[in-house]
C-alpha cells in the first residue's frame, strides 16, 4: 500500500465505477500510469452479494461494497435519512447494477424545434458523441436487438433467444402498435450465467466497472488500486490541484499526480469538491460560478406488474421499448423489464406500500385485507413480470447536493408540478401500450430512482452556467477532470451507464491528448 | 439425501483434533474416500497413528489455541496439499472442574481451544475458500449449552458459543458466499475419551460426519444435524397453526 502512495502516477482516478473504471482502463491501455483510489474494499471476485437496502450496520455495508452511511435528504420539504442504493467498493454501484446499457437518442443530447431540449442541448453533438457510444458498447460486450425507432446504428452483438414469456408480452406490445426490442445488456451470458441483476457477478460475465474497467486496467501493468481509502480533500492553488488528502486505516496521507480524475459519482464528486473549500478555493473546488452540486436529477420509476398468463421458468430482463419517449410535446422515457418476477409475497408488499400512503391504508385490518387481492392475483394470474417506466427528470438549480464536512451525502430535492403532470401522462401512455394485457401500477406517488443521480457537475461551453468543459475538465482548473454521471446536463429518457462510459472515454482521450501537448 | 461433492472429494480437508476418537475416525474416513487430509492435533505420536497406513493423511502438529501455531499449520497445509476446501472443527477439551477448582486462567484456556480454535481455523480456511467462493465448514457441536452439567462451565459455555459462532459467521458470509456451506453436527454420545463407554463407536459416527461434511448444498447452510438426521429449529405457535391449516409439515433431512 505504502508503495502505491510513493510511486509516480500520471493520473489519479478517484472512484472505480463505470466512469472511473472505463476512463482508467483507456488511460492505462494508452500507457499512462494510473492509480485508482476506492472508498470501499476491493472485495473478493467470487462474491455473489445481493444489494441489501435493509442492511444497517455501516461496517457490514462497506465490507459488501454498499455506501456505508445514510444520506440526509430534504425531499419536498420533508427531512429523511436513508441508505442509498449506491456502491462503495470496487466497481462502485455498477457491481450491483442490472447492466442495462441503453443508447441515448439524438434528442436526448440535441435541441430541435420538433423536440426542444430542456437545456438547449449538450455541448457535444450526437455525431461527435456517437463513436464513443460505439466504443463503449464494444468494451461492455453489449448485446440486444436494434431499437426499431432508432435513427442511428449501434454496435450490438446477437442476444440469446428471448425468454418465451417475455416473447408473449413483446408480441402483444407489437400487436398494440408498439415497437419492442431486446433490451441492451452488458451481460455476456457465459456458461453458468447467474443473471446478476442486483448482485455482484462472480464470473467474467457481467461487464461493469470492475470487469470492463479496473481489471483490464490492472492487467496492463500500468495501474494500481488503493482500496479502503477515503479522499478527504482536493488541495491546490486556485487553478491547479497540487495534491489530495486521503485517510486509510485511520492514517492521513497526501498524494499527487499531474492529473486528477474525479469519478466518485453524482453524489460523491460534488460533495468532495464542496468539502474541499479552502483559502485557495473559498467556494469549494471548481465552484467559482456556484454551480457545483446544483441541478441534481434522478429518474422516476414507474413500476408496474404485467401478468403474461403463461408460466415461465427463468428470471428475464429482455424487453425494451422507446415508443413513449416523447408524447404530447412532453419528455417521458423508455419502458423496460426489470428482471424481477413477482409472486404473492411481492405483490402483497407493493399493495401494502400503496396502502401505507393513504390514510385508510395505515389501518392494520386494511393492511391484512390486502392479503386477499394479492392471493387472488397470485392464484388466478400466476407470476407477474415487473416492468419499469423510466421517466426523464428535469434540472432545477435548487435541487442540489449540500455541502457537508464529514464526507457524508446530503441533498435537497423538490418535485415540480410538471413532474406530476408528465407522470400522469406517462401512466396513461403505458396503460395504452399494454392494452389487452393484465397489468397493475405498483406505486401511488412518483418514486425517485436514487440509484440514478446525475447532473451535479454539468458540462457546458459557458463557464458561468456549467462546471466542466465539454472534454470533462473543470473550467476553473487546469488538471481536474470529471468522468461520472455528474457531467450530464439532462437526465435523458434512458439508463445512464452507457452514456457515462462513453463520456469517460472522451475524457480519457482529452487527458491523453493534453499530456501529448504537455498541457497540464 | 447426502451425495458427496466431487469438488470436495478432490479437495483438501483439515480435521482438527485428529489425534484421537472422532477426529481420527473422521480423518481416516475422508482419506479412504480419496480426500487429501491435513490432520491437526497437539501431540505427534497419536497423529502418526491416525496417519498410519493412510496415504491421504498428513499429520500436522498444532495447538489450535495458539494463533501463531495455527497460522503456521495452515501455511504448512497449503504448501503440502493446496488450498483448503473442507474444514471439520472437531477439536475440543472437556475438563471436568467444579467452579472452585476452575480458575480464571483454566476457564479461558478451555474457551481458547473450544471457541478460539474454531474461530481461528475457520478464519484461515475462509481465506482459501473466499478466493473461489467455494467451501464447506462442519462444526462438531454439542447439547452442553442447553442444560449445563455441573463441573462443566468452561466446556458448556465454549461449546454453546461455537453454535452462536456458526450463526455469526453466516450473518457475515451467507449473502456474499452462498457456496461456502457452514453447518453444525451433533455426533451423539460416543465411546471416546470424552464420551461414555456404552456410546457409539467413533468409526460409526464418523461415517455420518464424513457424509455430512462432503455434502455441499447451499440449503444446508445453518442446519443442525444430530447423528444422521436434521434437527429443525423450533416453530412458533403461529407457524405451527399455519402449517396445520395448510396441511404442511417441515420435513427434516437425513443422511
Amino acid at each position: 500500500m505504502s508503495d502505491l502512495l510513493k510511486e509516480n502516477w500520471d493520473v489519479i482516478v478517484i472512484g472505480t465505477g463505470i466512469g472511473g473504471g472505463t476512463a482508467g482502463r483507456r488511460l492505462a491501455e494508452a500507457g499512462l500510469k494510473v492509480l485508482f483510489i476506492e472508498k470501499g474494499p476491493a472485495g473478493f471476485r467470487s462474491e455473489q452479494t445481493r444489494f441489501d437496502s435493509d442492511m444497517f450496520v455501516p461496517e457490514a455495508r462497506l465490507a459488501r461494497g454498499f455506501w456505508p452511511n445514510q444520506v440526509q435528504a430534504r425531499i419536498n420539504g420533508e427531512d429523511q435519512a436513508f441508505y442509498p442504493p449506491i456502491g462503495a467498493g470496487l466497481g462502485g454501484s455498477s457491481a450491483f447494477y442490472a447492466a442495462t446499457l441503453e443508447r441515448p437518442e439524438v434528442h436526448d443530447l440535441e435541441h430541435s424545434n420538433a423536440r426542444p431540449h430542456p437545456t438547449g442541448g449538450w455541448p457535444v453533438r450526437y455525431a461527435e458523441f456517437e463513436p464513443y457510444l460505439t466504443k463503449a458498447e464494444q468494451l461492455y460486450h453489449v448485446n440486444g436487438t436494434q431499437n426499431p425507432l432508432a435513427n442511428y446504428p449501434s454496435s450490438l452483438t446477437i442476444p440469446p433467444t428471448m425468454d418465451p414469456v417475455d416473447q408473449i408480452i413483446s408480441d402483444k406490445l407489437s400487436a398494440a402498435g408498439m415497437h419492442p426490442y431486446q433490451l441492451h445488456s452488458a451481460v455476456r451470458n457465459v456458461e453458468g450465467c447467474l443473471n446478476c441483476f442486483g448482485t455482484k457477478c462472480p464470473k467474467p460475465c457481467k461487464m461493469d466497472g470492475r470487469s470492463a474497467g479496473v481489471e483490464p486496467a490492472l492487467a496492463t501493468g500500468n495501474a494500481g488500486l488503493l482500496d479502503m481509502a477515503d479522499v478527504t480533500a482536493l488541495c491546490g492553488d486556485g487553478s491547479h490541484i497540487t495534491h489530495i488528502k486521503l485517510i486509510r486505516n485511520a492514517e492521513e496521507h497526501t498524494i499527487s499526480a499531474p492529473v486528477i480524475l474525479l469519478a466518485a459519482g453524482a453524489f460523491g464528486t460534488p460533495q468532495l469538491c464542496l468539502q474541499s473549500a479552502s483559502e485557495a478555493f473559498p467556494n469549494g473546488v471548481a465552484n467559482s460560478a456556484d454551480r457545483v452540486g446544483r441541478g441534481l436529477m434522478f429518474h422516476t420509476n414507474e413500476m408496474f406488474a404485467v401478468w403474461p398468463g403463461a408460466k415461465g421458468t427463468a428470471q428475464s430482463k429482455s424487453i425494451g421499448m422507446r415508443d413513449l419517449m416523447w408524447r404530447n410535446e412532453q419528455r417521458l422515457g423508455m419502458v423496460q423489464s426489470m428482471g424481477v418476477d413477482a409472486s404473492y409475497g411481492e405483490i402483497l408488499h407493493y399493495l401494502r406500500l400503496r396502502l401505507a400512503r393513504s390514510k385508510l391504508g395505515r389501518n392494520r385490518l386494511v393492511q391484512d385485507g390486502a392479503r386477499l387481492p394479492a392471493a387472488v392475483a397470485a392464484k388466478v394470474l400466476g407470476r407477474a413480470k415487473i416492468f419499469l417506466g423510466l421517466m426523464e427528470d428535469l434540472s432545477y438549480d435548487d435541487n442540489r447536493i449540500l455541502p457537508t464536512q464529514d464526507g457524508e451525502i446530503s441533498f435537497k430535492y423538490t418535485m415540480r408540478s410538471e413532474l406530476h403532470t408528465r407522470r400522469k401522462l406517462f401512466q396513461r401512455e403505458i396503460k395504452r401500450a399494454f392494452k389487452g394485457q393484465r397489468m397493475m401500477f405498483l406505486l401511488n406517488a412518483p418514486e425517485l430512482n436514487f440509484g440514478h443521480p446525475c447532473g451535479t457537475m454539468r458540462f457546458g461551453d459557458d463557464a458561468t452556467t456549467s462546471v466542466l468543459r465539454s472534454d470533462g475538465r473543470a473550467h476553473d482548473l487546469t488538471n481536474l477532470y470529471v468522468a461520472d454521471a455528474s457531467f450530464m446536463p439532462s437526465s435523458m429518457g434512458v439508463n445512464p451507464s452507457l452514456t457515462i462510459a462513453a463520456q469517460a472515454l472522451r475524457v480519457a482521450d482529452a487527458i491523453i491528448e493534453g499530456g501529448r501537448h504537455g498541457e497540464t | 439425501m447426502a451425495k458427496p461433492d466431487d469438488r470436495l472429494l478432490a479437495g483438501v480437508a483439515v480435521v482438527t483434533g485428529a489425534g484421537s476418537g472422532l477426529g481420527r475416525a473422521l480423518a481416516q474416513n475422508l482419506a479412504q474416500r480419496g480426500v487429501r487430509v491435513a490432520a491437526f492435533g497437539r501431540r505427534a505420536e497419536p497423529l502418526k497413528q491416525t496417519a498410519c497406513g493412510q496415504d491421504g493423511i498428513i499429520p500436522i502438529v498444532c495447538d489450535i489455541s495458539d494463533p501463531a501455531a495455527l497460522e503456521q499449520a495452515f501455511s504448512e497445509t497449503r504448501r503440502l496439499l493446496g488450498p483448503v476446501t473442507l474444514l471439520i472443527n472437531n477439536a475440543a477439551v472437556y475438563p471436568r472442574l467444579d467452579v472452585f477448582a476452575e480458575s480464571h486462567e483454566s476457564f479461558m484456556q478451555t474457551v481458547a481451544i473450544n471457541l478460539g480454535g474454531v474461530f481461528g481455523a475457520s478464519r484461515h480456511a475462509l481465506d482459501d475458500m473466499a478466493q473461489t467462493g467455494f467451501g464447506r465448514i462442519l462444526n462438531v457441536a454439542s447439547f452442553a449449552d442447553i442444560a449445563p452439567l455441573p463441573a462443566s462451565s468452561g466446556y458448556s459455555v465454549s461449546k454453546g458459543a461455537t453454535r452462536i459462532l456458526t450463526r455469526a459467521l453466516l450473518a457475515d458470509l451467507a449473502d456474499r458466499f452462498p457456496d461456502i456451506v457452514i453447518s453444525d453436527w451433533l455426533p451423539g454420545m460416543l465411546d471416546t475419551d470424552m464420551g461414555i463407554p456404552e456410546g457409539l463407536k467413533p468409526e460409526e459416527a464418523a461415517k455420518w460426519g464424513a457424509d455430512l461434511a462432503l455434502w455441499h448444498d447451499p440449503l444446508l447452510t445453518g442446519s443442525v444435524f444430530e447423528m444422521n438426521h436434521e434437527l429443525l429449529p423450533p416453530r412458533s405457535l403461529k407457524r405451527r397453526v399455519k402449517d396445520m391449516l395448510l396441511l404442511q409439515r417441515p420435513k427434516p433431512r437425513s443422511l
